[in-house]
């Protein structure tokens, strides 16, 4: 019993960042309609630049953020306006999972050169600690990482449903041609908002760097992981999205204590395809997510 | 004309079965009879992705599963190599319905997704049933040729493999002028307008799905009778699928020889790329700065370049005028 306990509470922390982790998906995807293989390419390199941030200049690894997201940022919007704007429209969704793959494999190939192909992780004192409320035990850098997740999803929630740019990008997820037609820039703000998922790339990233060891090729385990999640929530869904990240970490976490690590990833992949035989569209918003 | 596109073919066919002999040594055999496993898989990759449109990121799962078949009837059954060989293709065939089935009611970045997903879930099955497959040490499998040395072997598998390209390159040329060949590009074009003008476009798609698969399991399968160590890290690698993509994306996935060309451009380049630079992480960068470029500005690939069509849906629309105004001419 308290053994399922642990795992859930393990699993809603966990839970907790694949939300941030695949928040950044459901806005390429509402903006572009664009399934960016990449996005877990660009996590790893966030967490390398947290690497070196943390090794070179002896910081926090937290201290890296003011860095990397301006920087993520603006990535995100080249990226945009520089490669996905520039796809033949007739075959978006097809070949810009091709071209975000090739970024992928990019983004590998280069941190394999420079950082070689062992292993690196990012060890705080604090984080090696846990807490025990009634027999369960938290370590604290899952805490911590549900704790930073958390509070960025709330931030881009608030600038989603507050802010005018909010509005703009939620009207050119919604629809385009309309958001067009009142004027909003949508090609800017596609731009933006990719940058605005790659700027939570760069958060997760550093997360992902206090939590777990990494080695270039680690992406290719997420991009399995994060996919799984945002179809089961429902593609172009930031909210279902954070739903199913939040059931798949429980799930996760609940095999992961009782059956074995393979068959938790595993998981993942079971509810992928049966959420694409039982209900395509996703469980939880994804209107959008129909024919793509 | 009609004699050299027919002469051309067999002229080529003729230099590539003297090709071991031509060349000064036996790496040279060896680095040939690896880009024609590549040319065979990318053709029978193009099966499903040129004429159906279908994007499968996923086709290395097959040529693994193809391999540890092979392997495994080799090892724990005793079956002869080479009635391993086909049997275990058919076992992935028949596997390969059953995925198809279910992947091909998504389409555009969802089928991606769940062909990526496949090889994922390979991976993770063959490293974790330790008890059958050896696990992450990978599985041991004699050479089907003990008498042979290593050499000798290289020549054998070349021609081998050879015989496979052939293979798929006549299925890729008959689908091609078939009504089902029709009906699959029928789905490329449109599919709800092909649904409802009557193609069985689920059947078709599967068809196509499985049929692609079994090469690949064949040449999965060939694989591991050469190298006779299989490795679940490589045989499921996702890299062996995305060559396979982009050898005919750059090639034309629209031509018969397309996937083909492509293979004998990327595969010596990366083979070249091992020599110059070692193993190192480079030709991963490489690979995916080339499947940009491709995917930006020669999406129709090579071939298509050259015989100068444009790019577009492959029955062109033209008026009736039009039409009469060509037939008159």
């Amino acid at each position: 019993m308290s053994l399922l306990l642990q795992g859930l509470a393990l699993g809603v922390l966990t839970g907790g960042l694949y939300a941030l982790l695949s928040s950044g998906l459901s806005l390429y995807f509402g903006v572009m309609r664009v399934v960016m293989v990449a996005h877990p390419a660009f996590l790893f390199l966030a967490a390398y630049l947290t690497y070196t941030v943390h090794t070179v200049f002896g910081a926090d690894p937290f201290l890296a953020l003011p860095v990397t997201v301006p920087l993520f940022f603006l990535l995100g919007v080249a990226v945009q306006r520089l490669l996905v704007a520039r796809l033949a429209p007739e075959n978006v969704p097809m070949m810009s999972v091709l071209l975000t793959f090739g970024l992928a494999l990019t983004i590998e190939g280069l941190l394999g050169t420079f950082y070689t192909g062992s292993y690196k992780s990012v060890s705080m004192e604090y984080a090696t600690r846990s807490l025990t409320v009634a027999g369960v035990h938290l370590p604290y850098d899952k805490i911590i990482a549900f704790a930073v997740a958390a509070l960025t999803l709330g931030v881009l929630f608030a600038v989603l449903v507050k802010s005018r740019f909010g509005q703009a990008l939620r009207a050119t997820i919604q629809h385009r041609e309309a958001a067009r037609l009142v004027g909003v820039p949508t090609e800017r703000v596609a731009g933006y908002g990719f940058g605005v998922g790659l700027a939570t790339a760069a958060v997760g990233g550093t997360v992902l760097a206090l939590i777990t060891p990494f080695f270039p090729a680690s992406h290719w385990v997420w991009i399995g992981k994060l996919m799984a999640i945002i179809v089961v929530g429902g593609l172009g869904s930031v909210a279902g999205a954070a739903l199913a990240a939040v059931l798949l970490g429980v799930v996760e976490g609940v095999v992961l204590v009782t059956v074995d690590a393979t068959w938790a990833t595993m998981m993942f992949y079971v509810f992928l395809f049966l959420t694409l035989l039982a209900r395509p569209q996703g469980f939880f918003g994804g209107r959008l997510a129909h024919r793509f | 004309m009609r004699t050299a596109s027919r002469g051309l073919p067999l002229l080529a066919a003729a230099l590539a079965i003297a090709y071991p002999w031509l060349v000064p040594n036996y790496y040279l055999v060896y680095a040939g009879a690896l880009t024609v496993m590549y040319a065979a898989m990318a053709t029978s990759w193009n099966l499903l992705g040129g004429f159906t449109g279908y994007v499968s990121l996923g086709h290395s799962a097959f040529f693994g599963l193809g391999a540890y078949g092979t392997g495994l009837l080799v090892t724990r059954l005793d079956v002869p190599w080479a009635l391993a060989l086909p049997v275990s293709a058919l076992l992935v065939t028949v596997f390969a319905v059953g995925v198809g089935v279910a992947a091909v009611r998504v389409r555009g970045a969802s089928f991606v997704i769940v062909s990526i997903a496949l090889v994922s879930m390979m991976n993770l099955v063959v490293q974790g049933w330790r008890s059958l497959t050896g696990g992450s040490t990978g599985l041991q499998v004699p050479s089907p040729f003990p008498d042979l040395h290593r050499g000798q072997t290289h020549m054998v598998f070349f021609h081998l493999f050879l015989v496979l390209l052939g293979l798929a390159l006549l299925s890729w040329w008959y689908v091609s002028r078939s009504r089902f060949g029709a009906g699959l590009r029928a789905i490329r074009e449109d599919e709800d307008k092909a649904e409802s003008l009557g193609v069985p476009t689920a059947a078709y798609k599967v068809a196509a799905f499985a049929l692609s698969a079994l090469f690949v399991a064949l040449a999965g399968g060939l694989y591991a009778l050469w190298f006779g160590s299989l490795d679940p890290i490589f045989m499921f690698s996702i890299l062996i699928g995305s060559y396979m993509v982009l050898m005919s994306l750059l090639g034309g996935v629209r031509h018969l020889y397309g996937p083909l060309l492509g293979a004998l451009i990327v595969a010596p380049a990366g083979e070249y790329f091992l020599i110059a630079l070692g193993e190192t992480q480079v030709h991963l960068a490489a690979t995916g700065v080339l499947l940009i470029l491709v995917v930006l500005f020669m999406p129709e690939g090579i071939l298509s370049r050259l015989t100068r069509r444009r790019p577009g849906p492959s029955i062109p629309e033209e008026s009736a005028g039009q039409r009469l105004e060509g037939a008159a001419r």
